[in-house]
């Protein structure tokens, strides 16, 4: 570090002054100097290489980075490093040496706690500390324990299993046997066969891409546009070019093929192209010698916008002599999927009730606890190749490979662990610069968002407008439905297009209905983009259609249970496309569930209608899983001996 | 005070691709030490579907799921897969596997009886064993076995699996296709507590039921349903992504507030488990359409308990409160939240 220091005794651009750390971690005694603005989680993950605790918001709020300090749990993304020295650290990466898992780890393992597992190191590290110190904590205290730790994917339901499954085994009330794995003795299909990535997942062992470091590594960072509509006038980079250890400043002027990428529509270039569209666009990106470097580099770029007209309301947008964002997209819109069955206006004018009702939902992070990361390199043969967490790496190499304007066999990708993706990882909206910052250096480059950076640069749920229209007879059936549906769908296409058409397929729900009439409109706007994200428009527009059935039960004096029962689709049914269905398991579904609830029936909010309050709450009867066996058989016959009978269809 | 109410909802969902041709290829080897190679061109997101690959491949190859090793990821040495999404994973690429691993096994069953002189569809195998049926002598390992073909009889077990899902896309006008070739549907309901003198709700328990095809793993199932209830609760009550002129307010976990181990209720999964009558192993999915009934039988849950609909997402204590008090003051004119109409 003795570079950092100029001949006059100040200290270069994007270098700090060092401090010397002494301390003990996982029993290793260590002694680092390493600059003095580093958290605790920076000397580990970056000085030590331990990589097993992650980091996920770098703000204290889920708890990934969380490890010991002479025994007392911290997060270690909030604390200096200067808090460590002279004191003991345990981190995730050596629990339990030993045996390779501690209790708890192999509990975890057991319960299939894990899912992306990227949060799982600061769930072990809080429920050891949580039984550490209330050994017979229970199922409450033990919530309270994980309270400060953020999951995405699990629900928490089987990490608290786990908990309480150690705790079990240490006090003796269960044998340790319990840990033990199932194992199979007619089928491996349907058992509940222990996940094969768990160890690595509990002992942070995995790596994801910010776990990754090569020799001669470059650090990206990206200058990301303030505004949400600009045109860009003048971009001066070069004091920032001039700082010693900056190896390369990336621009649209950098790329040398066809600049645009999109799931649906290609309509987003690698870095912004003479107009900003959104806040947190990518407008220029740094490759330097260390991230210190690369984020001073950004701040001394310097970029000339000129504020251009905004419009962040979808159903302005698509008015007539709106701003357009895209000249493509005539009135902003992105895209219209309309479904027409039968005679609605007909269908209405007939019905005995027309429920009318204007649903809303809103815009939604998908909160993967892992940020977007990304490592990108030359291999001898000229191939680039880029490693990071995307959910789609064949059309992210066909792209790519476009942008780059190589042979399609020069481009690599290679999908890394991913710590959670919800959809929100099927857009290329980095790994462009890292290829082009790799190719131009010829050097490893690696790009971690922190988690501001990949909330306002990452794809949203979209968020819906809908009117919903439904026509009903006294009986309960359903004549008509009309959804009219508007959303905004953001800066640029990503996944608009197909979100519309499944929000539209799906939207009317699994109902039998003739008469049907389904608009939904994404919008470009100036806002974050929207993209895809777990049940792509199905979620909002079912969403509507479920309130609206319960705002009908309750017009018709009727159990929501009973009206649904009524219009279910049975087998054989013709759905809103008209697609002809063979096997439909709807209403099969909906007694499983009120079985399993002990739903006792009647109008919602009874006590509102003056009759008895329900009778059926807390109802804990069934709170076990079941597995409820069918009719068919696969179209074609397993090809398994004998005696492997199909222990899952019971 | 504190009211309760319990709501429902039902669900479907599509899987695999929408209104577009899905396709998934695999390659197959039969190894030394009686392991099996599997190559395929994506990685899982989370949701266990390596391991529920694994659980297939050995189930048809005659091995153990510790005996496979997956190559995956990488667009430069694997087949295609497509993408890690649209609830296609187990139904896309878990059908591709068994196809391949049946041509595989197909091979293998014949090298094996061509070298005990039996019939190839005499020759069984399950958990690293290989034997004749009805035979006591011709039995070996699985190890044993790949090194006699190879060593003896110079051959390699190989195959290579493709599975595809005919879609078509949507008329333009009408709407009309087949986009997709299965659906899974679903409900559940939700019972939930809200105080009405603070807004704030919380949900007590969750029971989602779904048809989600053959079984692989029960425990990955239940994983998935669980952790979409608690991200649809999440999305019911309280995360929200705000913009104000195209700025975030809520740049961080501390003002995008996500569920907790606080929050949650208990959720009981109870899975279908009638295989897909389309496929060769029977499966579907269930990544996506968990989440689909879970906000609205929430939402739902809440005008049972204390009388108001909550049009909204999320439904925050302070919303819930300004619906509260807007029916007690009873003036239930425009202003309302409802907008309705009947005739």
């Amino acid at each position: 570090m003795s570079d950092t220091l100029l001949s006059d005794g100040s200290v270069a651009q994007g270098c700090h002054p060092t401090t010397e750390i002494n301390a003990m971690v996982n029993g290793r005694k260590v002694k680092r100097t390493v600059p003095n603005h580093y958290r605790v989680i920076d000397f580990i993950r970056e000085e030590l290489k331990l990589t097993g605790n992650k980091e996920g918001c770098g703000a204290g709020e889920c708890g990934t980075c969380s490890m010991f300090v002479d025994g007392k749990l911290i997060k270690s993304c909030l604390s200096p490093v200067q808090k460590i020295n002279g004191c003991s650290v345990e981190t995730i990466d050596d629990m339990d040496r030993d045996s390779g898992m501690s209790l708890l780890q192999q509990a975890f393992n057991k319960c299939g706690a894990s899912q992306c597992g990227y949060c799982i190191p600061g769930m072990v590290m809080a429920a050891t500390s949580t039984l550490r110190q209330n050994p017979v904590a229970s199922r409450d205290q033990i919530k309270e324990g994980l309270g400060g730790n953020i999951c995405r994917c699990t629900g928490y339901q089987k990490i608290i299993d786990a908990v309480e499954l150690a705790r079990d085994v240490q006090s003796g009330a269960k044998p340790h046997s319990a840990l033990d794995e199932d194992s199979a003795t007619v089928s491996f299909i349907g058992q509940r066969t222990r996940r094969l990535d768990s160890p690595a997942k509990v002992t942070g062992a995995i790596k994801y891409a910010a776990d990754m470091f090569m020799p001669n590594m470059l650090h990206m960072q990206v200058l990301r546009s303030p505004h949400a509509h600009a045109r860009i006038v003048h971009i001066d980079f070069e004091a920032a070019r001039l700082i010693p250890g900056v190896e390369c400043v990336l621009t649209c002027d950098d790329v040398p093929g066809v600049d645009n990428f999109g799931v649906f529509i290609e309509d987003q270039p690698t870095l912004a192209r003479g107009v900003v569209r959104y806040v947190g666009e990518a407008v220029v990106a740094v490759a330097a010698e260390t991230l210190d470097i690369a984020r001073a580099a950004v701040a001394a770029i310097h970029v000339e916008y000129e504020q251009l007209p905004t419009l962040f309301d979808p159903h302005e947008a698509m008015k007539d002599g709106a701003v357009q964002i895209h000249d493509f997209a005539q009135n902003n819109i992105c895209k219209h999927t309309r479904i027409r069955k039968g005679d609605v206006d007909a269908a209405l004018a007939q019905a005995d009730f027309v429920v009318e009702q204007t649903y809303n939902t809103q815009s939604i992070e998908h909160a993967y606890l892992e940020p977007e990361a990304g490592l990108a390199y030359l291999e001898a043969d000229g191939c680039v190749t880029v490693q990071s967490p995307s959910q789609n790496i064949t059309h992210h190499r066909h792209m790519l490979a476009r942008i780059l304007g190589r042979p399609i066999n020069k481009v690599r990708m290679i999908m890394s662990t991913v710590g959670g993706g919800f959809g929100g990882k099927e857009d290329m909206i980095y790994q462009g610069m890292l290829a082009l910052a790799a190719i131009k250096t010829r050097r490893p480059v690696r790009y971690v968002f922190t988690r501001e950076e990949s909330i306002k640069a990452s794809a949203k749920r979209h968020p819906f407008n809908i009117r919903y229209t439904m026509g009903l007879q006294r009986d309960g059936r359903i004549v008509a439905t009309k959804m009219v549906m508007v959303s905004d769908g953001g800066a640029y296409a990503l996944s608009t297009p197909g979100v519309m058409n499944k929000s539209a397929i799906l939207g009317p729900g699994p109902y039998a209905i003739p008469n049907v009439w389904v608009d939904s409109i994404g919008v470009y706007t100036n806002n974050t983009p929207s993209g895809a994200f777990r049940a792509f428009g199905a979620f909002q527009s079912e969403f509507a259609t479920e309130c609206h059935l319960d705002l009908c039960a309750q017009k018709l004096g009727m159990d929501p249970v009973a009206l649904r029962r009524i219009n279910l689709m049975r087998d054989g049914a013709t759905t809103h496309t008209r697609q002809q269905l063979d096997r439909v398991l709807a209403v099969e579904c909906l007694e499983a569930a009120i079985k399993a609830a002990g739903w006792e029936p009647g109008v919602p909010y009874r006590q509102g209608h003056s009759q008895p309050q329900r009778t059926d709450f807390n109802y804990e009867g069934s709170r076990d899983f079941y597995l409820i066996g069918g009719k068919t058989k696969p179209s074609v016959p397993l090809n398994v001996a004998a005696h492997h009978t199909q222990g899952d269809m019971s | 005070m504190k009211q309760r109410g319990r709501g429902v909802a039902c669900g479907w969902y599509g899987i695999a691709r929408t209104a577009a041709m899905d396709r998934a290829a695999v390659w197959v080897e039969l190894d030394d030490g009686g392991t099996v190679k599997i190559a395929t061109g994506v990685t899982e997101i989370g949701e266990g579907v390596l391991t529920g690959l694994c659980q297939i491949a050995a189930q048809e190859m005659g091995v153990r799921p510790e005996d496979i090793v997956l190559g995956d990821n990488d667009t430069a040495r694997v087949p295609e897969a497509a993408h890690a999404g649209a609830t296609r994973m187990t139904y896309m690429i878990g059908n591709a596997v068994a196809v391949g691993c049946r041509e595989a096994f197909g091979r293998f069953r014949v090298a094996m009886g061509a070298y005990w002189g039996v019939s190839a569809e005499s020759v069984k195998a399950f958990s690293g064993q290989v034997w004749v049926e009805g035979s006591t002598s011709k039995l070996m390992s699985m190890e044993h076995a790949v090194h006699v073909l190879k060593k003896e009889r110079g051959i390699v077990i190989v195959g290579s699996g493709l599975f595809t899902s005919a879609h078509t896309a949507l008329h333009p006008e009408t709407g009309e296709a087949t986009p997709w070739q299965s659906y899974v549907f679903g409900a559940q309901v939700a019972e939930v507590e809200v105080d009405d003198d603070t807004g704030e709700v919380q949900v007590l328990g969750v029971w989602a039921a779904h048809d989600v095809g053959r079984v692989i793993n029960p425990q990955q199932v239940e994983g998935q349903i669980e952790g979409s209830v608690i991200m649809g609760l999440g999305h019911a009550l309280m995360e929200e992504y705000v913009q104000v002129n195209g700025v975030t307010t809520t740049p961080g976990f501390a003002k995008y507030i996500l569920p907790t181990a606080l929050d949650i209720p208990h959720v009981t999964s109870v899975l279908l488990t009638e295989p897909d009558p389309k496929t060769p192993l029977g499966v579907k999915g269930i990544g996506e359409p968990a989440i689909t009934p879970t906000a609205a039988a929430i939402i739902n849950a809440i005008y049972d308990a204390v009388g108001v609909r909550m049009t909204r997402l999320p439904a925050t204590p302070e919303r819930v409160m300004e619906a509260l008090i807007a029916k007690r003051s009873a003036v239930q004119l425009a202003t309302s939240p409802i907008e309705e109409t009947i005739h």
